[in-house]
């Protein structure tokens, strides 16, 4: 028998809210998050803008000595992980270590560090600490947190980039599936970097105002930053803790277009395919779904293929599931994408309210779908999708519930 | 808000549920890109001839380190095993990866042609995926700013390139997943390929993964003070469980499991090597470069994994020729082996093949190719076994064996255990 899963924390980092009330005051009121970057020099780029992480009390966090070894990806990562663990109790309540474990999402991990070390060999200018490279591995804040929380359960990083921490939700919840663990910390956490900012920039992928989602104007992303983590738990585990429960996690599912290394399938082929292997794997069916938070990238590709792909497995009524690109407000966070926009998900779910998409003025034909234009919508909301597509067509779908004990 | 409720329409499409039943699993393909060999077969004749791949480095200077020797891949011809417009785009991880892949499935005989490309996946482990592209994107960024930064370098550079290829150059359309963590990083992979399988969703995935040798990673390595023969007089090279090992030998390389549940292999009359019985997944806490010391959650790892521990004949091992890692790996088989410590026969393939993190694809056909054969390949370089790992350890010369099933373990250092329990195929059961 399939185990429930009900996700019993969530912590969030991001441009618009360094903790979860914040975060969610932000999207409710449609706040942007971009801003000019200040964590490398911009000056080089002809867009210096980006969805940057800003006004955090590292202090309030963490002493002196982890302000000087943690990378700014361990940082977002351990602050989410701590307001998660908390909101779950867990920091309380006795919990099998042993059935703890950690699974993230990782996109360019801490190589804002290794940029560092590299930037100093290469130039030559002056050696730099050896600790530095600790954040060579993708894993890092992976271990990080499970050694921080002693946690001995199962353990493992997911690298599909901009779909990872979505992928990462989908893998902690076999473990709890396959009898390894009853609860799972999982999402990912992410940091700007001028490697992954100069690889979009040359790719003509960044916008140079904001990030448009779905409007006839969007000429891309704006790269965003941060940390979004969820606690996922054996429901009855949960149940016998008597904590509060947020959600339920019904089921995901991920594939691949098998198309390009960069441009997604363009007819929605491979959005379909995930949206329905998800839709089996939850065991529901397509009107059971009452509002979806997109990819929504505003790459003028991304977005038609989306609304294709939307369009093909809901038919007629995918004009009334309204949609959030929530994109438009933190940016693309790439490695924690999928994480931080599975708790706006879960959020979206718990409060009835469905976050817009903001910078929508000008609608695109081939974009014509029910964005949730500029404005929240209340709305009683029973199931929920979480798309995330990464480069080279690496797809993910996560499907939410509100939750009820039958 | 609509009611959605109301917009139901009447002939839409009933949900499928997952089967509840669990799917048996097989390999039924092994595809190998090694410094000891390209190919099944000859990367399994050299292993059983004790064949080193660990030579002074040629791709890359390293005059500068302490270290000197890696297990790098041979010359390869990718051209016979990628299509051409496809191999412009990869690079070299790409190449040796998607080659892996190739061997893979022809070794299985399967036509995807022939099978639903939504029904096949892929599921691939590398600890640092294309670390040399990376530095290559890194160094001319620097250089020229940013009209240095190379669209094309860029997209290969993410982890996932690397199944992405693969996906692209064989139609692979159904699960798709990258992981990278450190050692386990395949072993992950294969896992999660397991699970998939068993629970029917998917009738194939090719799981495993691998990892490149780079100059950027070499560095790394030795800095972080990783590499043989450390800061003592000591000889370099690879001896697991010796009394003087040292450190690592860095190493490269792919391996890639044709994983089939068993009535699809059943239905195309596979030939099957070994079947894939069981997983265990545990966690250490003992530090963010160290191994777990106790040992501890390597035993949770085994016995999560291996359900039926009487029938353990082999433990392809996943120590590395460091302190820290092979005692801790003998503590862990002696406390769940108890009295039957002895009859378990040991090996490292690592003596061999270097230690990467994607290592555990090759090394993981090796246990289904030694549970085919009956047949054990030896830990090379080791002369002397340190008296704490008083292990049966296979040393020198390969050891003929009935072996009803395999346990293989890999530890990353941070702490995730990972252990993979393979059985002997047995029809009947």
């Amino acid at each position: 028998m399939k185990k429930r899963v009900v996700i019993t924390g969530l912590g969030v980092v991001s441009a618009v809210g360094n903790n979860l009330p914040e975060f969610w005051d932000s999207l409710v009121g449609g706040r942007d998050g971009a801003k000019e970057i200040t964590v490398f020099d911009p000056s080089a780029y002809r867009i210096r803008i980006a969805a940057e992480v800003s006004h955090l009390d590292l202090e309030a966090h963490f002493s002196g000595k982890e302000i000087r070894r943690l990378s700014r990806c361990d940082r977002f990562g351990l602050i989410a992980f701590r307001e998660a663990w908390k909101s779950a109790h867990l920091d309380q309540d006795p919990c099998d270590r042993e059935r703890a474990g950690v699974i993230l999402g990782a996109g360019s991990g801490g190589i804002l560090s290794v940029e560092k070390y590299f930037r100093n060999r290469y130039r030559e200018s002056k050696k730099s600490s050896p600790s530095l490279l600790i954040s060579y591995s993708l894993a890092t804040t992976t271990d990080r947190i499970a050694i921080e929380a002693g946690l001995k359960g199962p353990r493992s990083t997911t690298a599909t980039v901009c779909s990872s921490s979505s992928t990462s939700i989908g893998v902690a919840y076999e473990m709890i599936q396959m009898g390894l663990a009853d609860v799972m910390v999982t999402g990912g956490s992410d940091s700007l970097c001028e490697v992954s900012y100069s690889g979009f920039s040359s790719l003509k992928l960044v916008d140079p105002e904001s990030c448009k989602p779905f409007d006839k104007r969007r000429r891309g992303l704006i790269i965003g930053e941060g940390a979004g983590i969820l606690i996922l738990e054996e429901l009855e585990h949960a149940l016998k803790r008597g904590v509060p429960i947020h959600a339920e996690f019904l089921g995901y599912g991920i594939c691949a277009d098998a198309y390009h290394l960069t441009a997604p399938e363009p007819n929605g082929e491979g959005v379909e395919r995930v949206i329905r292997i998800a839709l089996a794997h939850a065991g529901i069916r397509p009107e059971d779904i009452d509002t979806i938070n997109a990819h929504g990238t505003a790459t003028p590709f991304n977005d038609i293929a989306e609304t294709r792909g939307i369009k093909r497995v809901f038919g007629e009524r995918a004009k009334e599931i309204p949609i959030s690109g929530i994109k438009s407000m933190i940016g693309h966070c790439l490695g924690s994408a999928g994480g931080i926009e599975a708790v706006a998900t879960v959020m979206t779910l718990e409060m009835g309210t469905i976050p817009p998409t903001i910078h929508y003025e000008v609608p695109d034909p081939l974009c014509d779908l029910n964005y949730t234009p500029n404005q929240s919508v209340q709305g009683d909301v029973r199931i929920a999708l979480s798309n995330s597509f990464a480069f080279g067509g690496n797809n993910a779908c996560l499907v939410f519930k509100k939750f009820s004990l039958e | 808000m609509h009611n959605t409720i109301g917009m139901r329409s009447p002939n839409s499409e009933l949900p499928t549920p997952d089967s509840q039943r669990c799917h048996r699993v097989v390999i039924t393909g092994l595809g190998v890109v090694s410094s000891i060999g390209v190919g099944r077969e000859s990367f399994w004749e050299n292993c059983l001839r004790g064949i080193s791949g660990i030579k002074p480095v040629q791709r890359f200077d390293v005059s500068s380190y302490r270290s000197r020797e890696g297990a790098e891949l041979p010359e390869i011809d990718f051209k016979a095993f990628i299509q051409p417009a496809n191999l412009r785009r990869m690079d070299r991880i790409g190449k040796i990866v998607v080659s892996a892949v190739r061997l893979a499935l022809d070794d299985s005989g399967l036509n995807l042609k022939q099978a639903d490309p939504g029904r096949v996946g892929i599921s691939i482990g590398t600890g640092l995926g294309s670390s040399d592209t990376v530095d290559q994107f890194f160094r001319s960024l620097l250089k020229e700013g940013p009209t240095g930064a190379a669209p094309l370098l860029f997209q290969t550079a993410v982890p996932n390139a690397i199944t992405s290829h693969c996906a692209i150059e064989y139609g692979i359309k159904g699960a798709n997943i990258t992981f990278s963590h450190k050692e386990s990083s395949t072993e992950m992979a294969v896992a999660f390929a397991y699970h998939l399988l068993r629970e029917g969703r998917g009738d194939v995935i090719l799981a495993g993964g691998g990892d490149e040798l780079s100059e950027p990673l070499y560095h790394v390595y030795s800095m972080l003070g990783a590499l043989s023969p450390g800061r003592g007089t000591g000889v370099e090279g690879m001896r697991p469980f010796s009394r003087d090992r040292n450190g690592i030998v860095l190493g490269e390389g792919s391996g890639i499991l044709v994983l089939e549940r068993l009535e699809h292999a059943k239905e195309r009359g596979a030939n099957i090597y070994a079947e894939m019985a069981g997983v265990g997944l545990s966690g250490s806490t003992d530090g963010l470069l160290r191994y777990d010391l106790r040992g501890d959650s390597i035993v949770r790892a085994m016995t999560l994994a291996a359900r039926e521990l009487d029938n353990v004949d082999y433990i392809s091992a996943a120590a590395n020729s460091t302190p820290d890692l092979d005692q801790a790996e003998v503590f862990a088989i002696k406390k769940v082996f108890k009295e039957r410590t002895r009859e378990v026969s040991v090996s490292s393939l690592k003596s061999m093949l270097g230690e990467f993190d994607g290592s555990g694809g090759i090394r993981t056909c090796g246990a289904a190719l030694s549970l085919y054969n009956g047949i054990i390949p030896p830990t090379i370089g080791t002369s002397h076994l340190d008296p704490e790992c008083d292990l049966n350890v296979i040393l020198g010369q390969p050891r003929k064996k009935e072996i009803r099933s395999v346990l293989l373990n890999s530890c990353s250092n941070g702490g995730s255990n990972i252990s993979l329990w393979l059985k002997q195929y047995d029809p009947d059961q």
